[in-house]
């Protein structure tokens, strides 16, 4: 079967719910308008329960099927935050509130999920409960840690759990996985390099961290070019550095920078994480200064299970035919790695067509992928719970 | 199957011609000995054709089936150089000459190749044609590309073509192979710095050559860590360093490094090959200096056939009941050439635990004569069968 009919005519109606929440985007933890805009189309829906507030602003809902012979619980997740830039695009339905866009298209998420939904309440065409799960926070604020912090895997006993995520690049409706690591894991650190200020016409009486910190960056660099495996794949960027004072006549005290580490391997990462350290306290000494490192472990790497990838690509090949199996490990990182990590499951790249890549002020999610994404949500349900 | 029962009968004879050749090393081309002795064997045992001086010192012999029905040719190839190394190996039958050692075991692919070719000329037990190779040059002078040179694959009709490595780490005689790109391309790098010499004292009437090469290594980490795909697989390695002049207080005139560059893709290849040309002459130049760069594309990347290598793992699991799927190699391997003008497959046999190859102390290891051989004369006669 290809997308179900019932989703070509609901097709306008999650496309207005898109453009609603598209149009109203909310950062982070501060979702709420959306969180009452989910609620709400859920309630008109009739699922059987509701429940609002966990990991901070997400919402968790449950549909049982026509019969519950085997105690099957299926996940469906998406997310519902927008991001801190200032939208570009210029359709009709652009962001109402300056400086946020949903960039990401995590619109499209929430309303293929709400889509799923309410055509799950509708037919209950399924032997066993589907529990859904709106998280906030994707974004950096791990709102999917803070839902399973908050027991949605144990508490609403989850046994397997997936979740979309639009691609630009990928024809739109295409949809594309790997088994194993698919996404990166991100963590980010922070270096104060401290020397000794002074006159910048007088160096010899100061002990300059800029130069130091120059060196860090550079010595960063062997991290990846000489002492990972050349197999294994691991990103290091500084992507800030900044002294202490903004003038040119003084050597700073201190200086500061930033930066993440991205990597498919759990061994990879904290081997990463210990050369960071070694590299960074060791050069600062060879110049007289001290470094202090910050490493603060973000997301994981997001893994999707062998057997469940096989279960989200049968899935994708009955809504859309041809599924890319072999998609190469993407270095972005994905909040959802935390549910992976509490549950088995998968993790599916749905094609958004040619166009800007997410977290480009142009970017815009594709609405004509919403039928493929809402019937792969439903197909399998369909298939992991069979009525009976 | 397993082993065939004749190679057990010569595996003795197999390992002392092993021996000998061992303990006469020859380097790149200059494997004149050994061609001679591969020849005279190859006529002993009563091969239909035997050609020498294909590809400088490689030799060349053709075994005619029982039948030729099928009119196919199958070229079976090993490399018969030794490496620069001297041996500490301690065995009796040690390398006679110093500074020469076969620490790659391509004594062991020779002696096994001819131990097939003996097997397949008393049975002929196949309906087509087979061409055993004897490449020199292995390691590094491209001695596969010279005798492709001289017109070997098209004067023999050679329809596939198949080699075989040992593989220390692996258990004895058991085999792995992997479709598609298998080994890397692996590139030379020579780079002459040239500045200003002078007094050590007088760092100012000098342009610094040393610190300007410096640079250079320190910014070429930066392909990898920054140009390069992270999900690529690319090593750029810098392995000599040398300044003209060798003195406590002389700014040396020139500073020769010397590198090698590992890849797994042409845009990975296009990419090293841009940014060094790019970062070398940049740095020299900002020091005021020149760099020449001489960026010499050697092996390709080498790419095992889909077809030829699932029939290459049947074989090796008719052999020794297993063939495991083998992860990418960084090193380079000359077998490339013959697979970019024919269609064929690289297995790789294991070594057991000895050390690792191109090591002082490795030692090809005679137990995996047995299932070597078998494996060659499976490929042959699994391949061209006598129609019954």
């Amino acid at each position: 079967m290809p997308i179900k009919n019932r989703l070509a005519e609901t097709h306008a109606e999650i496309t207005a719910w898109r453009r609603h929440l598209h149009a109203h985007p909310e950062l982070d933890f501060d979702v709420h308008e959306t969180a009452a805009f989910v609620v709400e189309r859920l309630r008109e829906f009739g699922v059987d329960d509701i429940t609002t507030g966990v990991g901070k602003t997400g919402v968790v809902a449950v549909i049982k099927g026509r019969t519950d012979t085997k105690g099957r619980v299926v996940g469906l997740r998406a997310d519902m935050d927008a991001l801190p830039i200032e939208e570009a695009t210029g359709v009709d339905y652009r962001s109402k509130y300056p400086g946020k866009m949903h960039a990401c298209g995590h619109d499209g998420h929430t309303s293929i999920l709400l889509g799923a939904a309410q055509y799950l309440a509708e037919t209950r065409n399924f032997d066993g409960t589907v529990v859904l799960a709106f998280q906030p926070a994707e974004e950096g604020g791990g709102g999917g840690r803070e839902m399973v912090n908050d027991g949605l895997i144990d508490h609403w006993g989850i046994q397997e759990v997936y979740g979309l995520h639009n691609m630009p690049g990928l024809p739109t409706g295409q949809f594309a996985i790997r088994p194993g690591p698919l996404l990166a894991s991100a963590d980010e650190f922070y270096i104060t390099v401290t020397g000794k200020g002074g006159h910048a016409a007088a160096p010899h009486q100061a002990i300059d961290p800029n130069v130091a910190a120059a060196q860090i960056i550079l010595g960063l660099q062997s991290i990846a070019s000489r002492n990972v495996d050349p197999l294994a794949s691991a990103v290091i960027s500084i992507c800030a550095l900044h002294s202490d004072i903004d003038t040119h006549n003084i050597i700073p005290q201190v200086t500061r920078m930033t930066g993440t580490v991205r990597a498919l391997d759990p061994e990879v990462r904290d081997f990463v994480e210990t050369r960071v350290g070694e590299i960074a306290t060791s050069i600062a000494r060879a110049h007289q200064c001290e470094a202090e490192v910050d490493y603060r472990v973000g997301y994981p790497v997001t893994v999707n299970h062998e057997e469940h990838t096989g279960y989200a690509a049968a899935a994708a090949h009955a809504v859309a035919g041809d599924v890319i199996t072999d998609i190469p490990p993407i270095m972005a990182a994905e909040d959802f790695a935390f549910m992976l990590n509490a549950c088995p499951g998968a993790y599916i790249m749905l094609g958004n067509g040619d166009g800007p890549m997410v977290h480009h002020p142009e970017y815009q999610f594709d609405d004509e992928a919403i039928p493929a994404g809402a019937s792969w949500f439903v197909e399998l349900v369909e298939q992991r719970m069979p009525a009976q | 199957m397993p082993i065939k029962n004749r190679f057990a009968d010569l595996h003795a004879d197999i390992t002392a011609w092993r021996r000998d050749i061992h303990q006469h090393p020859e380097i790149l081309f200059e494997t004149h000995r050994t061609s001679a002795l591969v020849a005279e064997k190859l006529r002993a045992f009563g091969c239909d054709e035997v050609v020498e001086g294909i590809g400088r010192t490689g030799v060349v012999g053709v075994i005619k089936g029982k039948a030729d029905g099928s009119g196919k040719v199958i070229g079976l190839r090993a490399d018969m150089d030794a490496l620069p190394i001297h041996e500490e190996t301690g065995v009796e039958y040690a390398s006679k000459t110093p500074d020469a050692m076969h620490a790659c075991g391509h004594d062991g692919h020779t002696a096994m190749l001819l131990g097939a070719a003996q097997y397949l000329s008393e049975t002929r037990n196949f309906d087509g044609t087979v061409v055993v190779i004897f490449q020199p040059a292995e390691e590094g002078g491209g001695g596969g590309r010279e005798m492709c040179n001289d017109g070997m694959m098209d004067r023999w009709s050679i329809d596939e073509v198949y080699g075989m490595h040992n593989w220390p780490g692996r258990p004895v005689g058991e085999f792995a192979i992997r479709p598609g790109p298998f080994f890397a391309a692996t590139d030379l790098l020579e780079i002459e710095f040239e500045g200003l010499g002078g007094h050590a004292a007088k760092p100012q009437e000098t342009i610094d050559t040393t610190l300007m090469a410096s640079h250079a290594v320190t910014m070429l980490q930066s392909i990898v860590s920054r140009n390069a795909d992270p999900i690529d697989r690319i090593v750029v390695s810098i392995t000599s360093f040398e300044t003209s002049s060798r003195a406590f207080n002389v700014i040396p005139q020139k500073v020769q490094i010397m590198g090698t560059v590992r890849t797994m893709s042409a845009e990975a290849r296009d990419l090293a090959e841009k940014r060094v040309a790019e970062i070398c002459e940049g740095v020299a130049s900002t020091f005021g200096g020149v760099a020449r760069v001489t960026y010499n594309r050697n092996y390709p990347v080498m790419v095992n056939h889909d077809a030829q290598t699932e029939f290459a793992a049947k074989v090796a699991k008719s052999v020794s009941g297993q063939c495991e799927e083998a992860p990418l190699v960084m090193g380079g391997e000359d077998f490339a050439f013959m697979l970019e003008e024919r269609p064929g497959a690289y297995i790789l046999v294991g070594n057991g635990d000895t050390a690792m190859v191109h090591h002082p102390k490795y030692n090809f290891n005679d137990e995996a004569i047995p299932a070597g051989c078998s494996w060659w004369a499976e490929i042959v006669e699994q391949r061209l069968p006598i129609a019954s």
